[in-house]
């Protein structure tokens, strides 16, 4: 999986000051609007889709494309809002964002096993141990993303390593993601920091 | 169109047709999915799942018109079921007419009868064949391969004229 979000050379701070006064506004009600029905439709297809794997050991192509649409849009949706990056977060599964980039390879073919273990222990030893790590890294974020704030403003930059860090607990979220709903058998590092393609490749 | 259309066997199709033809048969379990007990969901699903997957192919159309049509019947004895339950019960505060629990047995048998069924559909769609449903079979098989079956061409977009009178 790969997930990254391109650093501006310097960030708006007009937008920066219209997302935060008025984003809830034309960010936050149309976006959750939509998202509340897609996500309706996405739950129905992740409980078929469990079924299918339980079955046939594969997760049905047009399903995955589907989720992996949902996710790049929730991804550019926090990109936005997190102020990682500017511009308006394309609504609706077809759109992008020059900014973010989202690579989930899908997976030919996945274990049936780790897929019942997941079902019926992955609040143990999933949910519980990376909810623990990430309710921290949140926290570090959300103090991160309110100095970011003020540094755009002031500077209309982000220090890299802030920028990197915040990124970073995206792409944590977003592999706990992926591996919850059965679209990869790979155990999501406790980590947000990206996996050397080398390493990707020789574990599958 | 004037011709039938040849029904393709098993090896003619991938696998991502088989797929998505046997998730038309699993959307009748979509409002267990979603944890909503109304029982016109899985028709809503079904339905929708139709639309997005129409014009895919004529195996997964077929599939997909099947699994929705044949889940009318069923879906009209739940709701008149819950219907009945609900007006009686909670709306009326009256005890249930004396037909509701032959009613109700009816109803479960049909569900069983049905999800049996479906489940038959969904294991030979899985396997690229075709299992017919008793008239939404006929029907489906005549809406996509039949003689006057439909098309699965989207219609172009009208091109953009000036107003009229330039």
């Amino acid at each position: 999986m790969k997930f990254d979000i391109t650093q501006q050379e310097s960030f708006s701070r007009s937008e920066l000051l219209l997302r935060t006064f008025l984003g809830w506004l034309y960010i936050a009600v149309p976006h959750t609007l939509v998202l509340f029905f897609v996500g309706i439709w996405s739950t129905i297809l992740h409980f078929i889709a469990w079924w299918v794997i339980l079955f046939t050991g594969r997760y049905p192509a047009s399903f995955f494309e589907f989720h992996v649409k949902m996710l790049a849009w929730t991804m550019r949706l926090h990109a936005v809002t997190w102020n990682l990056a500017d511009g308006y977060p394309a609504i609706g599964l077809a759109g992008s964002h020059p900014a973010v980039a989202l690579d989930v390879p899908y997976p030919e073919s996945l274990s049936r096993a780790k897929l019942l273990l997941r079902a019926f222990f992955g609040v143990i030893y999933v949910s519980i141990p990376h909810g623990f790590c990430l309710y921290f890294r949140m926290l570090a974020t959300s103090f991160l993303n309110f100095l970011s704030w003020w540094s755009i403003l002031f500077s209309g930059q982000i220090p890299a390593n802030w920028f990197q860090f915040n990124v970073g607990t995206l792409r944590w979220m977003l592999r706990l993601n992926l591996y919850m709903a059965n679209m990869t058998d790979d155990y999501p590092p406790f980590s947000g920091k990206p996996i050397p393609a080398a390493v990707e490749t020789a574990a599958a | 169109m004037s011709e039938a259309i040849t029904l393709p066997q098993a090896h003619e199709l991938s696998q991502r047709e088989k797929d998505d033809a046997l998730a038309a048969y699993l959307m009748n379990f979509a409002a267990w999915g979603a944890g909503l007990p109304i029982p016109s969901l899985n028709l809503i699903a079904a339905w929708v799942y139709f639309l997005i997957n129409r014009r895919k192919s004529r195996f997964v159309a077929f599939h997909c018109f099947q699994a929705c049509t044949s889940q009318i019947p069923t879906t009209l004895f739940n709701i008149v079921g819950v219907g009945m339950f609900v007006d009686y019960v909670l709306i009326l505060n009256r005890d249930l007419p004396r037909i509701f629990w032959p009613y109700v047995a009816f109803a479960v048998l049909t569900n069983l009868i049905y999800l049996g069924s479906s489940i038959y559909a969904c294991v030979l769609a899985a396997k690229g064949r075709v299992h017919y449903f008793l008239v939404f079979g006929r029907w489906a098989y005549a809406r996509y391969y039949g003689p006057n079956a439909v098309g699965l061409e989207t219609k172009a977009a009208p091109g953009n004229l000036p107003p009229a009178g330039f």
